[in-house]
């Protein structure tokens, strides 16, 4: 259940995994609400990345329906969705080394090439750090900055849900409490978030709601700030 | 060996690897987006030359306007067959399809020896006659044929530069999962990269007849040059493609001062050799070839 009334994203009996063998989602139930930060965390191999990635449409739901603002997308591609509204930020290989920043934030408005030099200009304003090196290739970026571009190439596309799949990872301590306070005012200015994390103490502190996977169904779920403190989400999956 | 003999070898090997450079332009820009060797090019370009060559003789149509020509037939004939022939094979391998490419090549040289015979044919060009300068020799057509490469080259630079739609390209080639998620469609980049690449073949094609003449073999000739060019410059790397022609058309210049003219494909082979073991990239390639 969502914090807020409007529900964006509405995932229920989430069936998939990869080649015609095992299956990594066996009947995940998500949900994120307008205006909100959810998290899922969970120990490794219990489908969080492969979740995010059949919201996408990279991986085809075998099972289970998703809702994208009450419209169903089950059977839409990664394209459609991308231009339905949904913009997926991957762990890896998340901007086009190739490419530089200004190019890789061009491409990125390629549904909707209209208003793209102003939301670019927008974006710089927001991420100075690339209007700094908006001419450089993306793969000289250091890891900071290159997660920094994909956010904002995710940004793009003016988006309706943004998908972050643990945007930290790699990152130092300093890089890391910069990405959460960038999460954080991304969703200030109104974008709902749905994101895997690895460190799941911060995230979760940073989300409206959090829920918990475990070997590919749902587990625990509930308030972001409640489920990082509770003793025993943080013995069974936080360490703590 | 004199120091003219060099020069018009230098010279003469910018020439012919500025001319090299489109078709390997064209190889590599499809490996780049497809991922496979498309050793087809050959009849692409061949493909090209002919059709330049009937409408230049039949028509009396110009150069410029039949490289039009040749680019729009050999261009529709790589899409076409692409589907047709190439696009099932896919989810086998790129290993796979690049063999198919092969009989591929030879179907369609023989639909081309089918149509036109094996005879040689020569474009209905002016003669004129040789610039000389500083005692180094130059056709006015080589010239000619050198300033539509360079622009053929600079325009497509510009396409993938600043157009939408080339910079798709170049998405794609960099990372077709990540275009995806960017709303871009691969499977319609991948058919636009084979269209533009067979049809700068088959310019190369006409460039490299109107220095000769063509026959069925036009491209099968220079298939060896052109793989070894865009090995050399990287696989996939469209300025790679080009240093890799001007580097290959010198070396091969340079290597008849001092071999025999039926040695001049070997340059091919020992470049290809020497740049798989010392540099696997190639000079400008991303990623090990």
């Amino acid at each position: 259940m969502t914090a807020s009334g409007e529900r964006i994203l509405h995932a229920t009996g989430l069936v998939a995994g990869y080649g015609a063998a095992e299956e990594i989602l066996k009947g995940v139930e998500i949900a994120v609400g307008a205006g909100e930060i959810v998290t899922v965390i969970g120990p490794n191999g219990a489908g969080k990345s492969t979740l995010l990635k059949v919201v996408a449409g990279l991986v085809p739901a075998r099972k289970g329906t998703i809702t994208l603002l009450g419209a169903d997308v089950t059977r839409q591609g990664a394209i459609q969705r991308a231009r339905s509204g949904i913009a997926f930020v991957p762990q890896e290989k998340n901007v086009f080394g190739t490419m530089t920043v200004a190019e890789n934030l061009q491409i990125s408005a390629f549904a909707d090439p209209s208003g793209a030099r102003q939301r670019a200009e927008a974006l710089y304003e927001r991420y100075p750090v690339l209007a700094a090196r908006h001419g450089a290739l993306a793969r000289t970026l250091s890891g900071g900055q290159r997660q920094m571009l994909a956010m904002a190439m995710g940004l793009m596309g003016e988006p309706r849900l943004i998908l972050l799949d643990e945007p930290t990872a790699g990152l130092s301590p300093k890089a890391a409490d910069e990405l959460f306070e960038a999460v954080v005012a991304l969703n200030r200015s109104g974008l709902p978030v749905l994101m895997v994390e690895q460190h799941a103490v911060e995230a979760l502190a940073v989300s409206h709601r959090g829920y918990v996977l475990v070997a590919g169904r749902n587990g625990v779920e509930g308030e972001g700030p409640k489920l990082a403190s509770d003793m025993d989400v943080r013995r069974l999956f936080l360490g703590g | 060996m004199s120091a003219t003999a060099i020069l018009q070898a230098l010279l003469n090997g910018l020439m012919t690897g500025t001319l090299l450079a489109v078709p390997a332009v064209g190889f590599t820009a499809i490996f780049a987006v497809l991922r496979f060797p498309n050793f087809a090019v050959a009849a692409y370009a061949t493909i090209g030359a002919f059709a330049a060559w009937w409408v230049n003789t039949r028509f009396g149509l110009p150069i410029i306007p039949a490289l039009a020509v040749a680019f729009l037939a050999a261009g529709l004939a790589g899409a076409v067959a692409e589907k047709l022939a190439l696009d099932a094979l896919r989810p086998a391998g790129a290993l796979t399809v690049a063999i198919a490419s092969i009989a591929l090549n030879l179907v369609l040289e023989n639909v081309v020896r089918f149509a036109f015979g094996n005879d040689l044919r020569g474009f209905d060009l002016p003669i004129v006659a040789d610039l000389r300068f500083a005692g180094l020799r130059v056709g006015p057509q080589q010239i000619q044929s050198l300033v539509l490469a360079l622009a053929i080259m600079a325009a497509l630079f510009a396409f993938l530069r600043w157009t939408r739609f080339g910079r798709a390209m170049r998405a794609v080639a960099d990372n077709a999962d990540l275009a995806r998620l960017k709303a871009i469609d691969p499977a319609l980049v991948a058919t636009v990269t084979i269209f533009l690449g067979a049809g700068l073949s088959g310019v190369g094609g006409v460039l490299i007849g109107l220095d000769t003449s063509i026959d069925p073999l036009t491209g099968y000739r220079v298939l060896l040059a052109v793989f070894a060019s865009a090995v050399l410059g990287g696989l996939g790397s469209i300025p790679g493609a080009v240093a890799g022609a001007l580097m290959l058309g010198i070396s091969e210049e340079l290597a008849l001062l001092v071999f025999p003219a039926t040695y001049r494909s070997a340059v091919g082979f020992a470049a290809i050799l020497l740049m798989l073991t010392f540099r696997p990239r190639g000079l400008l390639g991303e990623r090990a070839a």
